[in-house]
């Protein structure tokens, strides 16, 4: 009878007190996790990776870690972050099925391809660090400065609205740097497409926003892209807007090697096969970096010093592919196009992902995970203020108590 | 019956302890359980105002309202709306008694209080008007002896490959980033004194075992004329060769223990006397010269590992220009932010070593300067020699050969030295009374749980 006893108090001791152990325990592992998360990040951000240079490399690291060899901190390497494949990142093939680019980064126009074959993946990068199988994570960066730049009125004079604004709070009175690139399409046959830098400064009101006006743009179908500067206090941010009148032709730069710095100029219908071979779009292409002074200068593009070079980009398997080799600093590649004198367009890629405030993300899906760690981090890369923000889960069989 | 009460004890007993441990077992709330790291978030957030010096320019500028407003918006913008924030400036003064006082200069907040829980980082800002100064290790001074710098700056010898610039403006640079880290610098002014120091005199007092010896001429080395450019001592009479006088050095080199520095290109590719060679050009057009080819340095590592003289004229670098960049060491990149020195990490190489000559000459490579490249090709190292004195390995002689292309970038020569021989710096103290601020920046979160 007492051994009936014992053991009817010991299953009823066991009973209430199973529920808060059981709870404990869940802390403890989700603690774990957070833990983890506030290492992992440090370990993404204040490590080059193995070689250190694999950022301007064509080969796969062999330790995996974001920093800028050239600093120290929390400065991340623009070239690395190129090289890391989005999971949101758009795959196209190049004159199928030749090769297959992969959209590095999410942005406007996502129009930072890489050659898949040296995009970093989810799947290596966990690896590399470590946690394969026993955790997942998602690495976003975004920059901490919006520029967010609309037309509001489309010439005599172009007007444009900018909105400047923080993670929490508007840029009051923040400096403006910015330029307005101009694209004069050719008049002639034998003449190719031009462009015209006009840079100025302004400053923004208390609320972040300032309207810019262009008495010079007369014509509502000129082609343009406005890339600003915002910056204030240490912050400083990068927006941009395009307008261009040719939608169905036009010029897309691919990445063609990054340790070479070899970039192709591919026809749109040479993108998944989308149109006819024959078609051909004249176009001049430059390089240009940011200054000390937040004004973009340009770089000669080849040995003979030329600012600018000039073709036909022709589509079709058949027809010779254009490459350009850039200079090894960041910067953006300017490409204007024209399929005639009316239609044309420009279209800019960023050489380093903080040339034009891409956003990254990288990593797999937090959304769908069962409990999630974060932890943030400010870092710059190359001058421009990003916020890192890494989500962490655990494949170690955690479960939520209803 | 008194089993029934037995019972009733027992669970009267087991639910006291059940509440009793539920009362006291008190869980961590769930902002406990996955924080997030305030105090990494605050130290970021302080690098990130100060990336541009704007944080340090505000910290001193305590009453300019125009300066503390840009901070507090920039501050604002940079944290996520749910963060609380106190931001203030300390002054740094020295007591008496050598601590520091800290005293509140200025302060913005974006709330009266930061929450249950808040996290804090500190920074110490310098005024822009505070020069510090860093104190050099002399090479060799705490044990191996002084160790003289030689740099070879001969005006009557001409220089090749250092294209756009001159063998006097490398030896002024070298001169200005080498010297403070050497117990004494002398500048080898001609060829004369060149032969002067391959005596084994010193010019100006100076120890000259185991000397740095820094060629600025690129391709070309210096020759004194006389002794040293005559037949069977630096003049190869059957070969019509000045192969010998790059033995001649490699014996030098090995008997006094020197550390001799080639530039760019391919070592002792020309020998360069203005006066010796009036009327000779190095197939180039530049006079004062005369070509020795890929012999002289074959030459140069015989005698370096003591063997004898032979008339070698085998290419033996490769042109790796083809294959990409060569680049820095992780080590070496490394040493670019303790010594302040940042040459481009990646660069051209087409007179690289092959690996072979370390095991054929007994040399050891004591610094990589350059990742040794596919096929096992070396652009930039420092190679000792090893000789076995008593039962112990010991080094006898070196040289440090940048197979790079022209134009030299002078910083590599200085970086691979300096990675080589390692010498400290000693920074002077950051707290310097009022040149120093503290910013201090707490960080909470709305809400209490």
């Amino acid at each position: 009878m007492s051994v009936i006893i014992f053991l009817a108090a010991l299953l009823l001791f066991v009973s209430l007190f199973s529920q808060t152990v059981q709870t404990a325990i869940l802390y403890q592992q989700h603690r774990a996790t957070a833990t983890k998360c506030s290492d992992l990040i440090d370990n993404m951000l204040l490590n080059p990776g193995s070689p250190s240079s694999w950022g301007q490399t064509s080969t796969a690291p062999t330790e995996f870690g974001l920093q800028d060899p050239e600093f120290t901190e929390y400065q991340l390497s623009p070239f690395s972050l190129m090289r890391v494949s989005s999971p949101a990142g758009e795959h196209v093939f190049y004159k199928q099925p030749s090769a297959t680019y992969v959209g590095a980064v999410a942005g406007l126009n996502n129009n930072l391809f890489i050659p898949a074959t040296e995009a970093v993946n989810y799947s290596a990068a966990l690896k590399l660090l470590g946690i394969n199988n026993t955790y997942g994570f998602e690495l976003s960066l975004s920059p901490v400065v919006t520029v967010s730049v609309s037309e509001t009125k489309a010439a005599n004079p172009l007007t444009l609205s900018l909105s400047v604004t923080g993670t929490g709070f508007p840029l009051s009175y923040a400096t403006i740097s910015y330029c307005l690139i101009r694209v004069a399409l050719p008049t002639t046959d034998a003449n190719y497409p031009a462009y015209t830098m006009q840079d100025n400064i302004t400053t923004v009101d208390q609320s972040g926003s300032t309207q810019i006006q262009f008495p010079n743009v007369t014509d509502a179908n000129q082609c343009y892209a406005f890339v600003a500067y915002a910056y204030l206090g240490g912050l400083l941010g990068v927006g941009y807007h395009e307008r261009v009148s040719s939608t169905s032709e036009y010029v897309t730069p691919l990445i063609q090697d990054i340790q070479s710095q070899k970039v192709l100029l591919a026809h749109s219908f040479d993108l998944n096969s989308s149109g006819p071979t024959g078609a051909s779009l004249k176009y001049n292409a430059t390089f240009a970096l940011l200054t000390e002074d937040y004004t973009l200068r340009e770089l000669p593009l080849n040995a003979s010093n030329d600012l600018s070079k000039v073709g036909i980009v022709t589509s079709g398997v058949g027809n010779p592919d254009v490459t350009l080799t850039l200079p090894s600093n960041v910067g953006i590649l300017i490409v204007t196009y024209a399929k005639d004198q009316f239609d044309g367009g420009i279209m800019l890629m960023p050489w380093g992902v903080s040339s034009t405030g891409f956003s990254v993300s990288f990593g797999g899906n937090s959304q769908s995970q069962e409990w999630v760690a974060t932890d943030i981090r400010q870092v710059t890369i190359n001058h421009v203020s990003y916020q890192a923000k890494l989500a962490l889960w655990s494949y170690s069989g955690q479960q939520v108590i209803s | 019956m008194m089993r029934t009460v037995e019972v009733l004890i027992v669970i009267i007993i087991i639910s006291g302890a059940f509440v009793s441990a539920s009362y006291f077992a008190v869980l961590p709330w769930p902002r406990q359980v996955s924080p997030v790291n305030l105090r990494r978030l605050s130290w970021t957030t302080i690098e990130t105002l100060d990336s541009n010096y704007d944080l340090s320019r505000a910290a001193f500028a305590t009453n300019n309202a125009t300066e503390w407003n840009s901070l507090q918006v920039s501050l604002s913008a940079s944290l996520p709306p749910n963060v609380l924030y106190n931001l203030t400036v300390y002054d740094v003064s020295n007591e008496a008694n050598g601590g520091s006082l800290y005293v509140p200069e200025a302060s913005i907040s974006n709330a009266e209080t930061l929450g249950i829980t808040s996290d804090a980082s500190s920074y110490l800002v310098a005024s822009s008007n505070v020069t510090f100064n860093v104190t050099p290790e002399k090479i060799g001074e705490n044990g191996g002896g002084a160790i003289t710098l030689y740099i070879l700056n001969c005006s009557d010898a001409n220089g090749w490959w250092i294209t756009g610039y001159t063998s006097q403006s490398l030896a002024q640079d070298l001169y200005n980033l080498l010297s403070p880290y050497f117990v004494q610098t002398v500048v080898i002014q001609s060829t004369s004194q060149l032969g002067q120091i391959l005596n084994g005199t010193a010019l100006q007092g100076e120890n000259v075992q185991n000397a740095v010896i820094i060629n600025t001429c690129g391709e070309a080395v210096p020759i004194p004329s006389g002794y040293y450019s005559s037949s069977g001592v630096g003049y190869d009479s059957p070969n019509n060769s000045y192969a010998r006088y790059a033995y001649v050095l490699g014996q030098k080199v090995l008997q006094y223990n020197w550390t001799w520095v080639s530039i760019c290109g391919y070592p002792l590719y020309y020998v360069s006397n203005a006066g010796l060679f009036p009327s000779n050009q190095n197939t180039w057009g530049i006079y004062g010269m005369q070509l020795v080819g890929a012999a002289g340095f074959n030459a140069f590592l015989q005698g370096v590992s003591g063997s004898g003289y032979s008339y070698n004229g085998t290419w033996i670098t490769s042109d790796l220009s083809n294959s990409g960049p060569v680049y820095l060491t992780s080590s070496v990149i490394d040493y670019c932010n303790y010594y302040g020195i940042y040459p481009s990490i990646y660069q051209t190489a087409t007179r690289a070593l092959p690996e072979s000559i370390i095991n054929s000459n007994h040399l050891n490579v004591t610094t990589y300067v350059f990742n040794t490249a596919t096929g096992g090709w070396d652009a930039g190292a420092i190679y000792r020699h090893m000789v076995t004195v008593n039962g112990t390995m010991q080094f006898e002689g070196g040289f440090y050969a940048l197979g790079l292309t022209r134009t030299p970038d002078i910083r590599l020569t200085a970086l691979g030295l300096l990675c080589d021989y390692k010498p400290r710096i000693f920074p002077s103290n950051y707290d310097s009374e009022g040149n120093s601020r503290l910013v201090v920046l707490q960080l909470g979160l709305v809400g209490g749980v």
